[in-house]
Parts: C-alpha cells; structure tokens; sequence
C-alpha cells in the first residue's frame, strides 16, 4: 500500500465514523439552511499585479514529521490575512496531519478571504462536508481518484459553489484533470536534487493549458526564492505550509511572499517601451546601502511629479530645442551603404541618427539636461558625475555651467589619459575633474568614487549618473530622457523619407543608454530587428573585452546598484575589461538590456576594436561624418545586422544606425591606429597638463 | 550525501529556531552592563595566515564579536583603509572558500564570528550554499553593507533555514519607515552609520548617532550598534554609553599597514600594534558606563 493509498483508507475511515453521528441528510439540510454562501475563489487566485499567496494551516506532514503546534488556527489563519494572504487553507486530515474540521469552522468564522478544505477526497460525503463547514475550495488528488470519480466530485462540488483545487504531478495526470474539468490545477514542479523550483519541468507540465485554467504552485514553495521561481516560470498563484506555519512572525512571513509575487508581475509588464522599474524581468533592483534609499526615494518621487507637470516638459523641450540643438537630423548614407551593400549582398538603404550633432557632440546631454532640470526642483546645489569617454561629463559640465550647478567629474586615470582634451573641456566649462587612481582606473573605479562622494554628500548633491543601469530609479529615468533619440528617428524616416518603419535598428551598448533611447520607440515593433553591438576589444576568447552578453563572458550578478550580467571572476570579483573605445569599456551592463536580451527581443553581439576602427574609418571617407569610436561599434555592426538580415531572408532593407556622438575627441587614438600620427605627436596629445586632480 | 538544503530524510531544511548567537551576547554583556566591542578586519589581509593570527589577537585582546571582511574589488561603502586592505588581501590570494577558516578561527578563539560582505560575492558563491558553508563553520551572522532588506529574500529564506543572524545597516538619514523596515528584517542587531558616508577614521563623532541609535530603537530594533568613523577609545566609551555594540574598523586595519596606508607592515610589529590598539579600545568599551 502506497502512502497515498493509506491516508486515503484513514481519512474514509474517519469519514465513515463521523457520518454515523452526522448522516449525508443532516449535512444537506445545514447547507441548505446555513448562511454561507462559498466565495468564488478563482477571482482571488488570478491576478494580473500579484501571485495571490494560499497559506495553510499546517501542523504537521507524514513526511516532515511535528512542524508546530499551532494552538489557535483562528488566529493564526487572521494573521496570514493580514500580511496579504489570498486563501487559506485548512488541512482536515487527523491522523498525519494533525488537522481537524474543527479547524476549518474556526479559521472559517475568522477570515473573509477564501478557505480551502485540504483532505484526502474520495467521497460525495467529505465534499458535502467541505461546503456545510463554510470552505469555499475543496481538494481533489488526482492520484487518488480514477477518472469517473475525478469527474463526479469535481462535478459535485461545481454543484455546489465550491472551486476546486486538482493535484497533480505528472503531465498525464494533468490532461486527465483537464478532461474532467478542472478549472484550477496544482502543479508540483520541484527538483528533488536542489528543491528549486525546475522550470522546465514546469514548463513540461503547464504546456498548452487552457487560458482560463488557474495554475497553483503546490509543491515545496517555502520563502520568496520559490516564488519568484515559480512565478516567473508562469504560476498564477502558490500554496505555502511549513514556510509560513512555522515561521516567528506569520503575518510578516506571508507579506514577504506577496511582495515577491507583485515584484515578478511588475517586472514583466507590457508594452517594453513603457515599462517601469525597479524590475525588469529579474534584473534591476537597488542593490546599494541604505544610506542612499531616502536619495533615491527623492529622486524617484521628484521624477515621477516632473514627469506629470507639462511645465517641465515644455521647459526640457524648448531647452532640447533652443541649447541642444534637437532635433538631430537622420541622414541616409548610400555611399556607406553601398559598401555594405558589397559586403553582405543586402540592398541596404542606411539612415544616421545624428546625435552626434548636438551641443556638446553626443546623446549624453538628453539625460544630463533632464537630470540636472530635476537637480533644480529638489534643490540640490551641487551635481557629481562619473564618465568614461568624456562625452558624458562634458555634457553635465556643460548642464551645470548653464543651470548654475556646482559640478565635480570623476574620471579613471586610463580614460583619463586617453581623453585628456575631454578633461580640459570639463574644466574650461567650470568642473573640477577628479582622476580616479584607484582599482583599475576605468569607467566603473570613477562610479565607485562617485558612489562614495554621494553617500557622504547625498543631502545637497545628485549623482548625476550617466546610463541606463545603477539603482532605480536611473535606468528608467534616463530611458526616459533618451527615447526621445527612438522617437524622432521613426517620425523623420516617415515624414522626411516616407519610410513606415525601418527592418532594423543598430546601437552600440556600453551601460546602454544610446541604444535604449534608439529603440524604445521600436521595442513594441516586431516588424523591427533590433541589434546592440558590445565592445569586443580583442576578441571575446581573448579576455581583453567588454561583451557581457556573449556564451562565457557575462554571468548574473549584482554591481553598482543593479542586478544583470557582469564580468567577474569565479569568486564574485569584477573583472578587468578592455576595450579601445572607454564608453563602452564597462563590467556591467544596464539591466533593460539584460532583460531584452534573455527575453530575445534585441539580438546582442560585438564588435571588435579592430572590426569599429574600420568602421570608423569607413563611415568617415564615404559620408564626411567622423563617428566616436563607441558609436564605430554600431556602424561596424551594421555590416553584421545587414548579413543577419540577408540570413533571415530580407533581400531590401532599411537601416538605422544611431551614431551617439562624434570622433572629434577620438583623433589621438585614431591617428595613431591608422598610423596618421608620429609616434611623437600622438605622446604628445597624451598630454599629462590636462590631467585633473588625483586621488588617493 | 544529503544536500545541503535538505534534511537527512531528504525533505528541505524548514525554519531553523536556533537562539541568535549575537542575541545571547548581547543579553549576557547586559548583564555586565557593558557594551559589545565589535572588530573588523578583512580575511586574507596582509595574507590569509596573518590574518588568522590578526583575528585571533583581537578576541584574546578584548573583541566580543569579529566582523570578518570579505575583500571585494569595488567597495563603495570603504574608505581608503579599507580599500588598501582589500586590495592587498585580493592580490595575496584571499578566496571565500577559505574564509570559512577564519571563521572557525574566531570560534575557537571564543569570538563570535559574523562575516561583512558585499552582496555580489555571496550571490555568485550560491546564498543557500553560502549559509550551509557559514553555519557550519559555526558563524553566526551577516552583515550586509550593500543589501536592502527590500532585495533580502533569497538571504532571509536561507539565514532563516540556517539561523543565521541578518544584519542591515541604517544611516542618519533613513527615514523612520526605512528603519521599522530594517528592523522587522534584522535578526541579531541593526548596524547604525554613525555618520553619512564611507568608512573610516575621525578625529570626533557628532551627536547623530545617539539620535539614531535612539530612533532605531524605537522602531523596534532590539539591539543597535554604532560603527563608521569609531577610531579612539574615548569615542568608544562615548558610543557605547547609548549602543549596545561599538563597531571598530579602520582604526584596527590601520594598524597592519605602513605609513604609506598602501602596504601591509611587517607582520609580528602590525599584531603588536594591533593588540596594543585592540586594548585601548577595549578599555574605552569596557568603561563605556562606569
């Protein structure tokens, strides 16, 4: 006899006892004289903002034995609703469970929430039972009922009002509850090995279900990890025992499940291109101290009262207008095409978002504009920045002379070094330029310095970060201020060119804020191929790169406030990254692309220094327009996405490629790779006179 | 062999109802009517041998609990010290496997063991493998600089299935939800900033840490240490009149590095002055109420 089959023998056992003292009539006569009538349970099982939480009443298990006493099922069952709980349930089962009916009528005449009656179910008896002690769900075990059977209580209970909760555990259990129609099914789908949840298991058992089928996580589900796992992997809701039961505070135990369940729902909502943090898939977050949340909470708070009052929108857009200098036009480029054309066999229209024209030469200034406009109504008087190529502090420099702001910019030594014009820009525009000496010198030790700045100045100063990633609320605040990049290129393709929308939308991704503010506009277009391009330095098999999304390269990991891939070592610890052009020389990545990547909306590969460099050069000998070398990645790129293309079968194309910001500032590296410039000049660009502060 | 979740029977590991080692020194120093004198010191600084003998010598000079370090490469809560040790102890060889030992080693020394560590290395290390390791290494708690109770719950489930103590930080500035929230999620104590910033040594403390050490409590934290910017004994004495644990870091790093704060000293000298400045603080603890 298998488990199963022996509580199933006790619990009709049981049942036949209780019914020589309450005999099938009298329970009929009490239900249809009692005052319950059952709550339609489905309704607080799907939800579209929440993984609705079944929490029971458990005080033991024949396989873990005595779990806790649980002396008052009343109260505990009002704590569970208290810290957010869907449903309760009740198991009835005496003999391993410890359970009674007794519980039920007390935990029913406690909460207003639905009450499951868990028990072994086999007879019309125990369902009648279920509805005459106030349970609105009962439980069926597929396991224990042959078809007919199944068939029969689902139909009674029905009857009855009752929603029904179907176990099973294997897929063909599953399409025989489907075929006795069921409307609520529990699926088991844990690994035994490590008792995570296996999502593809689940995804085996829960494939093809009816819309309208509820799925209930059963199996296993103890704290937030299994709900987050359960959730993502498609469960509408979860059923919690031992978890909660035995938890030192249950209403805080359940609370903390609910709120892992509303995380996963918002993490995944719809359309992309409007889409909030902090989540995004399982990505974001704010993995920061403490000491900066009331910053952030400010921030987040003056951001979304901004977002709604037209007067900052009018401001941010005369001011785009008037200093920017936006629109940036998108230019076609046939003779770029043309080589491309050659080069890949695609008949290749190319069109340019020129942000490169804009004041100060890059897309940096959309977000520094917006973010120092915010600077203003929180009154904050002093702005710090971080920056990699320059182009982003010289666009908060320029923000901050313009808006009164004091500014500092930290900067790592190497970017430093390799863009000391940059560096004079900065201070010719009012900024004190800090040279960051510490860790490797790069992009991520200037955000770390930056970092510490903030959390001990964080009452008059913003951190006025420079991309898509960090804590919330920046990665969707500077989507924000970007899109607009996305938004323009699609009204010009149409209003200048007469172009409905492009095939494909090539950017290069450092932290990700050009491409993001290039694509959003598109992200809900699935007419548009979308293609990020990383810093392939010398090759991702060499180690000496900036590809975080490649097969090897990139692993999940929290950095600098966020959660995405990260280039790190096997004990956790950043690794260095290389690559020629310093914007896109970054560990990390911002954690939209992160998400866009695992959920296959963007199509993510690299570029090598080698592969930008002639794109560098090609770009600016066929159309006059001398790119950055972070935006080369993308026109390089875009031979790759025109080859793509051709692959899926396009023979005609039409093509943006966003150059983010202009080559002037790249000319040192650029003469010396292309051998125009004597090895003594190029030392001298490498001027040390430009250099700003160091510190320790 | 049993995995490291579950119980011998093969079922998970449920809600470990173990006492909070930190919690029962608390309670026993009360008794004394002192504070907890609470060290740091990163693993493997100036190398993982030394730094075994370094956190030894702070319990048998006087430290109740040791804040063990885990080095990171990018420290954003570290001011200079710290991030001079932990880039010394990176490039010496540290790994976490190993801190495990250092663990034992404050056990054995009758310390209690918590380890301080950015979140990334305990996510890419495996949280649940994490708190098995640590547990079993006979740690009692974590402290974690860069981890919001918000983002905890993957820590919270496996410090509750290990019974392990968690511990987030507060700062002047939180606001009183910030602290009712850090405080309904701490196990063992709440670490309060005693100021805005990053860690390190200063020549005074202001008054806000007694104010937020005060309003801690009062969101229901039961146990508050104060630690960030704590370097002489008279500081130590003036915190721990209100804490309930001084929390002493760079000023015991600095210690076992040259003048230069960029190398590590000579190993015999760097314990002797370590124990020398370990007694000094201990005494300021100690006299803390008197």
């Amino acid at each position: 006899m298998s488990v199963l089959d022996d509580l199933v023998a006790g619990a009709v056992e049981d049942q036949r006892n209780r019914e020589k003292t309450v005999p099938l009539a009298a329970l009929k006569e009490q239900v249809a004289h009692g005052a319950h009538t059952p709550l339609d349970a489905r309704r607080w099982l799907k939800r579209p903002d929440a993984i609705p939480v079944i929490a029971e009443i458990k005080r033991a298990s024949p396989s873990k034995g005595h779990l806790s006493d649980i002396p008052d099922p009343a109260a505990l069952a009002r704590e569970y609703e208290k810290g957010g709980a869907s449903a309760v349930s009740v198991l009835t089962e005496g003999r391993r469970f410890l359970g009674s009916l007794d519980d039920l009528d007390k935990v029913r005449a406690a909460v207003h929430i639905p009450v499951l009656r868990k028990d072994f179910i086999v007879t019309d008896y125990q369902i009648w039972e279920a509805r005459a002690h106030g349970a609105d769900m009962v439980l069926l075990i597929v396991a224990a009922l042959d078809d007919d059977r199944l068939r029969h209580l689902l139909g009674l209970a029905h009857e009855l009002g009752l929603t029904v909760l179907v176990e099973t555990h294997t897929r063909e259990e599953i399409e025989r509850a489907i075929a006795a129609g069921a409307k609520v099914i529990g699926i088991n789908a844990r690994n035994l090995k490590n008792l995570r949840v296996d999502v593809n298991k689940y995804d085996e058992l829960a494939a093809n279900l009816p819309d309208d089928v509820i799925r209930v996580a059963e199996s296993g589900v103890f704290g937030a990890v299994e709900v987050e796992d359960y959730g993502r992997a498609g469960a509408d809701a979860v059923l919690v025992g031992e978890g909660v039961a035995t938890a030192d505070d249950h209403e805080l135990a359940v609370e903390r499940l609910v709120k892992a369940g509303a995380r996963v729902k918002a993490s995944e909502t719809t359309p992309l291109s409007e889409h909030h943090g902090p989540y995004w898939g399982q990505f974001g977050g704010r993995y920061v101290p403490e000491a900066l949340i009331t910053a952030l909470d400010e921030l987040e708070r003056v951001y979304d009262e901004a977002k709604k009052d037209p007067e900052f929108h009018k401001e941010f857009m005369t001011l785009q207008q008037r200093y920017v200098g936006r629109p940036s036009p998108l230019t076609e480029a046939p003779r770029f095409a043309k080589l491309v054309s050659e080069k890949t066999g695609l008949d290749a229209r190319i069109f340019l978002k020129r942000e490169d024209l804009n004041h100060t030469g890059a897309h940096k200034i959309n977000n520094a504009l917006g973010q120092a406009l915010l600077v203003k109504r929180m009154g904050k008087t002093r702005v710090i920045a971080e920056t990699g190529a320059g182009q982003h502090g010289v666009a908060t420099a320029t923000v901050c002379a313009m808006l009164g702001l004091k500014c500092r910019i930290y900067m790592g030594q190497i970017d430093a070094r390799r863009q000391a014009l940059n560096v004079a820009r900065m201070r010719m525009l009012g900024a004190e330029v800090v040279e960051v000496t510490l860790g490797d010198k790069i992009l991520k030790d200037a955000i770390n310095e930056a970092l510490r700045d903030w959390v001990t100045n964080v009452k008059d100063t913003h951190y006025l970060l420079g991309t898509v990633a960090g804590p919330h609320p920046f990665p969707e605040m500077v989507r924000d201020f970007q899109k607009i990049i996305g938004e323009e290129a699609k009204q010009q393709l149409q209003d200048w060119y007469g172009i409905d929308h492009p095939d494909a939308v090539c950017a290069c991704v450092g932290g990700g804020s050009n491409a993001i503010g290039v694509m959003n506009a598109f992200l809900d277009d699935e007419r548009v191929n979308l293609y990020g391009y990383e810093a392939g330095g010398k090759g991702p098999e060499t180690g000496k790169h900036a590809v975080r999304f490649a097969p090897g390269t990139g692993q999940l990991g929290m950095f600098q406030g966020a959660k995405s891939y990260l280039l790190e070592t096997d004990e956790g610890q950043t690794l260095d990254t290389y690559s020629i052009s310093a914007g896109l020389d970054y560990a990390s990545v911002g954690p939209e692309h992160a998400w866009l990547k695992d959920i296959g909306r963007v199509n993510y590969s690299w570029a090598t220094d080698e592969e930008a460099m002639d794109a560098f050069r090609d770009l600016s000998q066929t159309e006059g327009i001398i790119p950055a070398i972070e935006s080369s990645h993308a026109v390089a790129g875009a031979y790759k996405a025109a080859a793509d293309l051709k692959a899926k079968g396009y023979d005609k194309a039409v093509m943006i490629v966003n150059i983010s910001g202009r080559g002037d500032k790249d000319m040192a590296t650029a003469g010396k790779w292309f051998g125009y410039l004597t090895d003594d000049q190029a030392a001298a660009l490498e001027v040390t006179g430009a250099h700003g502060n160091t510190v320790a | 062999m049993t995995n490291a979740t579950t119980t011998p029977s093969g079922q998970p590991l449920g809600i470990s109802h173990k006492p909070s080692a930190t919690e029962a020194m608390f309670d026993t120093l009360r008794g004394q009517n002192r504070p907890a004198f609470i060290g740091y010191l990163p693993y493997g600084f100036p190398n993982p041998d030394v730094s075994l003998d370094a956190l030894r010598t702070m319990v048998e000079h006087g430290v109740d609990a040791v804040e063990i370090g885990l080095p990171y490469s990018d420290p954003v809560m570290d001011g200079p010290v710290i991030q001079a040790a932990s880039s010394i102890a990176l490039r010496s060889g540290e790994t976490i496997k190993r801190v495990f030992e250092a663990v034992e080693a404050v056990a054995n020394a009758g310390g209690v063991p918590l380890v301080m560590s950015y979140w990334n290395l305990i996510y890419h290390y495996g949280v649940e493998r994490f708190a098995t390791d640590f547990e079993n290494a006979g740690g009692a708690g974590l402290i974690t600089p860069d981890l919001i109770p918000d983002e905890a719950g993957e820590w919270i489930e496996a410090s509750d299935r290990h019974g392990l103590d968690r511990i987030f930080l507060v700062s002047p500035d939180s606001a009183d939800e910030r602290l009712v929230t850090v405080a309904r999620n701490a196990r063992g104590f709440v670490y309060a900033a005693a100021r805005m910033g990053v860690t390190g040594e200063r020549a005074s403390i202001d008054a806000s840490p007694e104010v937020l050490v005060d309003r801690t409590r009062r969101a229901g934290a039961r146990n508050v240490c104060v630690g960030i910017g704590v370097s002489t004994a008279e500081q130590a004495a003036k915190v721990g009149s209100y804490a309930d644990g001084v929390i002493v870091g760079s000023a015991l790093v600095h210690t076992l590095l040259n003048d230069d704060n960029r190398t590590a000293r000579d190993a015999s000298e760097g314990l002797k002055l370590l124990a020398a400045k370990t007694d000094e603080l201990a005494e300021g603890v100690r006299g803390a109420r008197n």
